[in-house]
């Protein structure tokens, strides 16, 4: 079927006049994801360690009637809402892992107007929305054309470079109209690109044999030092835009034991593929180059490396966010994912990525999410859905 | 251990997970027209009950209509109590509003009586306001054996299930004031009822019938009260309890612990009184009993304890012979 564009219009006209309708609604439905929520971000989930919160996904799946709930073997769950007709889908997402170890006390409180624990942001909040939306599309009445296909998937940050994501991606054969990521923070959020993103980890060893007098009282602690300022001489160009960031940084346990071991996590992300080539090409040489004028050993480890990818700013369904946010009183604030929505796009499909609501100290013990505007955040994700149903995103 | 209650542990003791299936359980229970109600009572606990109504109301209520009824019985908190309750959805009410006849008294005890007034279920289920890791089984699990077991009237919690260490077998423990004072009473004059893994648990489910027949202390007593009175009047068989797993609550100091205690001996003896075991202390126990658990299962230890006496020092006849010589 082709909509001609004054039909379109006049269609994404009638959606969005519904939302003020759709974010009270959102508002008195509010129980059913924000408790998902709790109960889904008091499960411990550090990357490669998220089995017993997917196992609530599951169970979840299928209390609400998805078709074909599974959990597949890169530790995802996913399941499918069945449409009227079926004949393309609907790909949400949300990642399941959060940066918080086992260790930290995964308590969550309620308040009235804001929910506070650590990951509810990222990414309790967004997982729970997607785990929800069969519930609350019943309960809106809302039905789709399209099947919607539900994804919670796992192994999705640092190390693991997107493995979850990625593996559905090439397993799943199905025919998808677009996907849509949810992340849990923050309002406003547009990525309808991938960014081009090495992560890398540093390894200095000082060798067993090392000779201390001759450089001096160059624990690992110094050298880690000089390593870092040396690898900051490094140009970052300005165009195309490129960042370097310094993750993690340790070495050393006590106060007068020189440590023999220093680790670096670092991260550049750049507009610009060839950009990330030749960075990585220098911190390479950078760390051959200082092995062996400081005799220690420095190693280089690339954990994750990805391409910049993406849909234009014109598309459709950039277009079509843009106007849906506008009208949930959103502003849309640009910026380039580096999480799955990369894998989703290189796999060809359109997708955009989303954040549900405001938050602050995020991945801090009391990350917290206001509550109040999350009802709008959530109207955006209901109405964009219906708004690709109804084609309005294609090109 | 004696085989009855051994047989009682075995019958009467559950675990949370062998009532996962809830649906199964509102089934059973609509066919049985019970009604359930749940009271959560309160005061100044603004940080925890946004998250008990609403992960109690949703899960239990909305997607699977187990309760019936879910109040908040407030004894007069000055935080934000009752708005956060409200705006969840639970109904509020304050103690002081219900039978307003009978006057006000200030206790926990008070807000659990008038919620037999105010709720309409014939199953009243208690669970405190200052669970952090709330969660479903905190209800369904106390409920269950009722709809299930139509001889069992009143259902007790018990948490922290006991794990395997590498150093052995950690016992499985009540609170302080449980292994301290408790315990030990209940091994000297009530030795059946040493059964209950945690006797002052704030968590529990009973019939309105047996409710309304038993007084209630307002204060730290009330939980001991309960396990007295209906003891003396059903005997064991009334009773099951449920292992919930892992409760996170606040942890209470010595001193706030030392005048618990206090409240629960007044209690105590209270019933010792009325029972005519005041007057004629029978011959003490001395068996002293707890808990340990294996690989799920649940027995108790007994030991004798047997705290013999000497006499004076002045009344043994070496001692005389050496101090004065005759």
């Amino acid at each position: 079927m082709t909509i001609d564009t004054t039909s379109k219009e006049l269609t994404l006209e009638s959606l969005l006049k519904k939302i003020p309708s759709l974010i009270e609604n959102l508002r008195e439905t509010r129980d059913t994801y924000l408790t998902d929520a709790v109960l889904m971000g008091e499960i411990p989930a550090p990357t490669f360690g998220e089995e017993e919160r997917i196992r609530l996904v599951l169970d979840r799946f299928r209390e609400n009637g998805l078709d074909d709930p599974e959990v597949d073997d890169f530790g995802n769950a996913s399941g499918i809402l069945p449409g009227a007709e079926g004949r393309s889908s609907i790909l949400v997402m949300a990642h399941a892992d959060s940066v918080f170890s086992p260790e930290t006390r995964h308590v969550i409180n309620v308040g009235s107007d804001h929910i506070t624990g650590p990951g509810i942001a990222d990414n309790a909040i967004g997982m729970a929305a997607v785990v929800g939306l069969p519930k609350l599309l019943d309960r809106l009445g809302i039905k789709l054309k399209d099947d919607l296909l539900l994804l919670i998937n796992a192994k999705s940050l640092g190390r693991a470079n997107l493995e979850g994501a990625r593996g559905f991606l090439e397993t799943k054969q199905r025919p998808i109209r677009a996907g849509v990521c949810v992340e849990g923070a923050e309002q406003g959020r547009l990525s309808y690109s991938g960014l081009g993103a090495l992560r890398g980890e540093i390894t200095l060893r000082l060798p067993k044999n090392y000779d201390w007098n001759s450089f001096g009282a160059a624990g690992a602690i110094s050298h880690m030092t000089r390593f870092v300022s040396q690898i900051m001489e490094i140009p970052v160009p300005k165009e195309p835009k490129t960042k370097l960031v310094f993750g993690e940084l340790h070495s050393g346990s006590s106060f007068n034991t020189s440590p023999r071991k220093g680790f670096l996590r670092f991260e550049v992300t750049s507009e610009g593929d060839e950009v990330i080539e030749e960075m990585e090409g220098k911190i390479k040489e950078l760390c051959e180059q200082y092995s062996l004028e400081s005799d220690t050993n420095v190693d280089l480890e690339v954990v994750a490396k990805r391409q910049n990818c993406g849909i234009p700013f014109t598309h459709p369904l950039v277009k079509t966010t843009r106007s849906i946010m506008a009208e949930s009183g959103i502003t849309p604030k640009v910026d380039p994912s580096t999480g799955d929505l990369n894998a989703l796009i290189r796999a060809g499909h359109p997708g955009v990525t989303l954040g549900l609501t405001t938050a602050e100290n995020l991945r801090e013990d009391n990350e917290t999410i206001h509550l109040e505007p999350l009802y709008a955040g959530m109207a955006q994700l209901i109405t964009l859905l219906q708004a690709i149903d109804l084609e309005l995103c294609e090109l | 251990m004696s085989d009855k209650n051994q047989n009682w542990l075995d019958k009467n003791t559950f675990h949370h997970g062998e009532f996962w299936d809830i649906l199964k359980l509102v089934e059973e229970k609509e066919k049985k027209g019970l009604k359930i109600s749940l009271c959560i009572p309160t005061l100044n606990e603004e940080k925890t009950i946004g998250k008990e109504v609403l992960i109690l109301r949703s899960e239990l209520m909305d997607r699977y209509p187990l309760i019936d009824e879910f109040a908040v019985i407030d004894s007069g908190s000055s935080d934000k109590t009752l708005e956060v309750a409200r705006n969840f959805g639970a109904d509020v009410y304050l103690a002081s509003d219900i039978l307003p006849e009978v006057g006000d008294k200030r206790g926990k005890g008070e807000n659990l009586w008038k919620a037999i007034h105010q709720l309409k279920g014939d199953v009243i289920c208690y669970v405190d306001a200052d669970i952090s890791n709330i969660h479903p089984r905190f209800v369904y699990g106390l409920v269950a054996p009722l709809i299930r077991r139509d001889e069992v009237h009143y259902v007790k919690a018990f948490y922290d299930r006991p794990l395997n260490y590498s150093s052995g077998l950690r016992s499985s423990g009540g609170g302080r004031v449980t292994e301290i004072l408790i315990r030990p009473l209940f091994s000297l004059f009530y030795p059946e009822l040493t059964n209950i893994v945690q006797p002052l648990s704030g968590e529990y489910a009973a019939r309105r019938e047996v409710l309304e027949i038993i007084p209630f202390p307002i204060g730290y007593g009330v939980e001991t009260s309960h396990l007295l009175d209906l003891y003396e009047k059903y005997g064991l068989e009334a009773f099951a309890q449920t292992d919930l797993d892992r409760r996170v609550h606040r942890n209470q100091t010595t001193n706030a612990l030392g005048k618990m205690s206090f409240g629960i001996l007044q209690t105590f003896f209270n019933r010792l009184h009325l029972q005519g075991k005041i007057d004629q202390i029978p011959d003490m126990e001395t068996f002293y009993r707890r808990f340990e658990v294996e690989d799920g299962a649940y027995s108790q230890i007994v030991q004798e304890v047997v705290e013999e006496e000497r006499p004076p020092m002045i009344e043994i006849e070496g001692y005389l012979r050496k101090r004065h010589g005759s």
